[in-house]
């Protein structure tokens, strides 16, 4: 019989990350059926609550604690808890070249620092990034759930030293062919690119390396850096030092829509620039700019690389490795082979940008869409955790990482929505997105590859086809070696394309197809 | 006291405060980052500091 026990420490803290590796460690040993690792913040005691975990221990956790839950074998649980601090030893190989114990230490250690990297929980991450700041050093804003105006007052301050904030919820920077936090090894080259978009930059950087160019700068703002409330602080700081370094030939610009007067200042900036610039701005109604803009407007992310590329004036080749213009032909066959009431794409996205852009796809070919993200003139998915018709859903977003890593690390929760899709039978399609690069998973497709081809079997022994396409961003250089991430993930029956507006563009011609075979 | 520009021309010079695997990947790269082993202030303290930011 199956028993159940918390332990907690007090003021005991440890990122998401290391805590996943310790839950996944401890649900290993036999006898524990289940064990989570967690900070005590209501969010988290509230899903160990739902999970059936109950007692004093638990109720007094506070965010600052920490909280093990497991579920299993009495002399199991016993064994763990006993030995807790064990399981909580971080591995030494970790802390390999120094370890300081507050900034001020690191600072002693390390006078030259030009940039602080922070990515502690939001409700402390402004006052890092202060301190941070007041040191003399840029900012590089991991954290969500940071306070618009403490964004604001982070970016002025910035902005008076001379410095930049690259966040809150910044993803991604590349600086000088060095990538900072999620980011892909790509050659060093003549465009600079400055991005609200983690995985836009990601995206972006990868298609011009496979092109056979490369990236001077990319440079993270956070997602709302180009909002009214925060005016483009950043942006507008890398656009100037983009336009004086001298290695960037073509300044591209990756972000949602603007607001309002945010758009204008950005367009009288870039029509003032020395440099060609291309902007993307997603979603964005074509008329918003007015005729105005002196520069080029690309409508998602592959326009926007070719366009930088043929600025830069280099001698690129063409993205490779997609049937692209057997496209249609393909997409055509993989309908025919579909049953009867097959009619819907059901997306299921690590990345938030790819999550968007495939809304835009859709919404081209006036393909209505539910989405937990949704883009101007499509449907708000109520409950995430429920499809609806064609449905394409973010997991990164919050309502799904309270708790959990996010899915470019942990694939768990999109192997079990794969599994339920696929009981579905309207379901026709289902798209998925692959990341690669430093701090993504070790082996983004082999992570999802048997819950890829358990889905199209469970179909096919129902008397359906089931589609399942992939686009994989990442580059030959990535320590998950692209070649081998697309050769498995074929081998799981996936079709596989170097870019979400392919794969978007692949799929809308299933949807179409079996929406006019199905009337 | 470094700026942008000497962030781009001489590459990051890190400090990392948060997920260690930042640190890792920096150091995978060669560039120097010296990670934080932080933690959270003390819900006193932490009290005690918001009342000193709104003081001052």
């Amino acid at each position: 019989m199956s028993t159940r026990g918390v332990a907690t420490r007090k003021n005991r803290y440890f990122d998401s990350v290391f805590l996943m590796a310790v839950a996944r460690r401890l649900s290993e040993q036999r006898g524990v059926e289940t064990a989570a690792a967690v900070m005590g913040s209501p969010a988290n005691k509230k899903i160990l609550i739902d999970m059936g975990f109950s007692g004093q221990a638990l109720d007094l956790a506070g965010p600052n604690d920490l909280v093990v839950a497991l579920e299993g074998d009495e002399n199991a649980i016993r064994a763990v808890t006993e030995n807790l601090e064990e399981w909580l030893a971080r591995p030494k190989s970790e802390l390999a070249g120094g370890m300081a114990i507050s900034l001020d230490d690191a600072l002693s250690r390390q006078a030259s620092s030009n940039l602080a990297v922070i990515s502690v929980p939001g409700q402390y991450a402004a006052r890092e990034a202060h301190a941070a700041l007041d040191h003399g050093m840029n900012v590089f804003l991991f954290s969500d759930h940071v306070a618009v105006e403490d964004e604001v007052a982070l970016k002025r301050k910035a902005v008076d030293s001379g410095l930049i904030v690259m966040g809150p919820d910044c993803g991604t920077a590349l600086i000088g062919g060095t990538g900072v936090g999620f980011a892909n090894v790509v050659r060093r080259g003549p465009i600079g690119v400055v991005a609200a978009s983690g995985t836009g930059l990601q995206e972006f950087s990868c298609l011009v390396h496979r092109s056979d160019s490369g990236i001077s700068y990319g440079l993270g703002t956070g997602s709302r850096d180009l909002s009214d409330a925060v005016g483009g602080l950043s942006t507008l700081t890398a656009i100037d030092a983009l336009e004086k370094d001298p290695e960037t030939a073509v300044i591209g610009i990756l972000s949602k829509p603007p607001g309002e007067s945010t758009l204008r200042t950005i367009t009288e900036r870039l029509n003032r620039c020395s440099k060609p610039a291309v902007a993307c701005f997603l979603g964005l109604v074509a008329d918003s700019l007015d005729g105005d803009a002196r520069f080029e407007v690309c409508a998602t992310l592959d326009d926007a690389v070719a366009a930088a590329l043929r600025l830069a004036g280099t001698d690129a080749s063409e993205i490779p490795a997609s049937p692209a213009d057997q496209s249609a032909i393909l997409a055509k066959g993989e309908a025919e082979r579909m049953a009867a009431g097959q009619m819907y794409v059901r997306g299921l996205f690590a990345g938030g940008t790819f999550c968007y852009q495939t809304q835009q796809v859709m919404r081209r070919s006036e393909i209505i869409v539910h989405s937990n993200a949704p883009l101007d003139g499509m449907r708000f998915l109520g409950d995430p955790q429920t499809s609806i018709g064609n449905t394409l859903i973010d997991m990164g977003s919050d309502e799904f990482t309270v708790g959990t890593p996010h899915p470019m690390i942990d694939a768990s929760q999109r192997a079990k929505r794969i599994a339920a899709e696929a009981d579905d039978p309207q379901v026709a399609v289902l798209l998925l997105d692959f990341i690669l690069g430093y701090n993504a998973s070790a082996d983004p497709a082999g992570d999802l590859a048997n819950a890829i081809s358990n889905a199209k079997q469970v179909a096919s022994e129902a008397g359906r086809h089931l589609s399942v396409v992939a686009s994989v961003c990442g580059t030959d250089g990535d320590p998950q070696d692209l070649a081998q991430q697309e050769q498995t993930l074929r081998d799981a029956g996936a079709i596989v394309f170097a870019s979400n507006v392919r794969a978007s563009s692949f799929v809308r011609d299933i949807v179409l197809q079996r929406a006019e075979v199905t009337g | 006291m470094a700026t942008l520009r000497s962030l781009m021309e001489d590459g990051p010079i890190a400090i990392n405060l948060g997920l260690v695997e930042f640190a890792k990947a920096l150091r995978d790269q060669k560039k120097p980052a010296i990670h934080v082993d932080w933690s959270p202030p003390p819900p006193a303290d932490q009290e005690m500091q918001d009342i000193l930011d709104e003081l001052l």
